[in-house]
């Protein structure tokens, strides 16, 4: 069906076009908004979606999010309080879409290249740099790109995937 | 104050973790009571994580410096993982480091 079509198609909504649910959010940089917004998120497409599709893409935006807490928002307004980010999360065929922008500094590069975990030293084990390890290995179609002063992190949690 | 419940017998420390998420926003004070009571308490600690449905990598973090804090010697057995806690776990390799078992074990 074209976009005319569709927008011609009358007051009853055929029930295989039925709308999904979807999530957009604008927060505040912070981990307490961070929570929140999982929280509401997880009400949103839990009745939708397996419980291991929900703790994948619940998993994966924490890490996004607070990789934007942590770093992003300090290096564009230094001491001045946290910024905002946008997190916008539709369903399609085969995975949960997922995009988060913010105002932040640029992205390293190297967050976006093959990671593999940090060394497992058993007399001195790592502590963090599990982040990025986790959103590339449950993402797929990962992408970031800067427009003008704006973060753009773009990826799809899949409704199923192989243990890793 | 993260919410954990201790439960002292003679050669162990129980712990329950009363708290749903330990995410970024109560990671480091999770951290800070947790390892004050390990150390306080200088026995092997089984912790209870069912009430836990959601970690992240700072929770994770938090929990890798409690094992670190705590003598080599003295066991950090972690009981009760819920599928969201365990697949952190096992997607960063941290399965081979802690002692983890299933919840039953606490029905002794």
């Amino acid at each position: 069906m074209s976009s005319i079509e569709r927008q011609n198609a009358g007051p009853q909504p055929q029930p295989a076009t039925r709308a999904q649910p979807m999530f957009h959010r604008v927060l505040q940089a912070d981990s307490h908004d961070v929570r929140r917004t999982l929280t509401d998120l997880h009400s949103r497409f839990s009745s939708q979606i397996s419980a291991d599709a929900m703790g994948r893409l619940e998993l994966v935006l924490a890490e996004v999010m607070n990789n934007v807490t942590e770093h992003a928002c300090d290096a564009a307004m230094p001491g001045a309080g946290p910024g905002s980010m946008h997190l916008c999360v539709v369903m399609h065929d085969t995975g949960l879409s997922c995009a988060i922008t913010d105002d932040g500094g640029m992205l390293p590069a190297d967050c976006l290249k093959p990671r593999s975990l940090p060394a497992l030293d058993p007399l001195d084990l790592p502590e963090g740099g599990f982040g990025w390890f986790l959103i590339q290995g449950l993402t797929q179609s990962l992408c970031y790109y800067r427009e003008e002063h704006r973060n753009c992190l773009a990826f799809t949690v899949p409704y199923q995937q192989a243990e890793i | 104050m993260p919410k954990l419940i201790v439960n002292e017998t003679e050669d162990h420390l129980v712990i329950r973790i009363e708290e749903t998420r330990i995410d970024a926003a109560i990671a480091t004070r999770f951290k800070d009571r947790l390892r004050e009571i390990v150390l306080r308490g200088r026995k092997p600690v089984r912790l209870d994580m069912r009430c836990v449905d959601f970690m992240d990598s700072s929770g994770l973090g938090a929990m890798i410096a409690v094992r670190k804090a705590l003598p080599e010697t003295l066991p950090l057995v972690l009981e009760g993982l819920t599928p969201n806690v365990d697949r952190v776990f096992r997607l960063t390799r941290m399965d081979s480091v802690f002692d983890i078992r299933p919840a039953t074990t606490l029905q002794e």
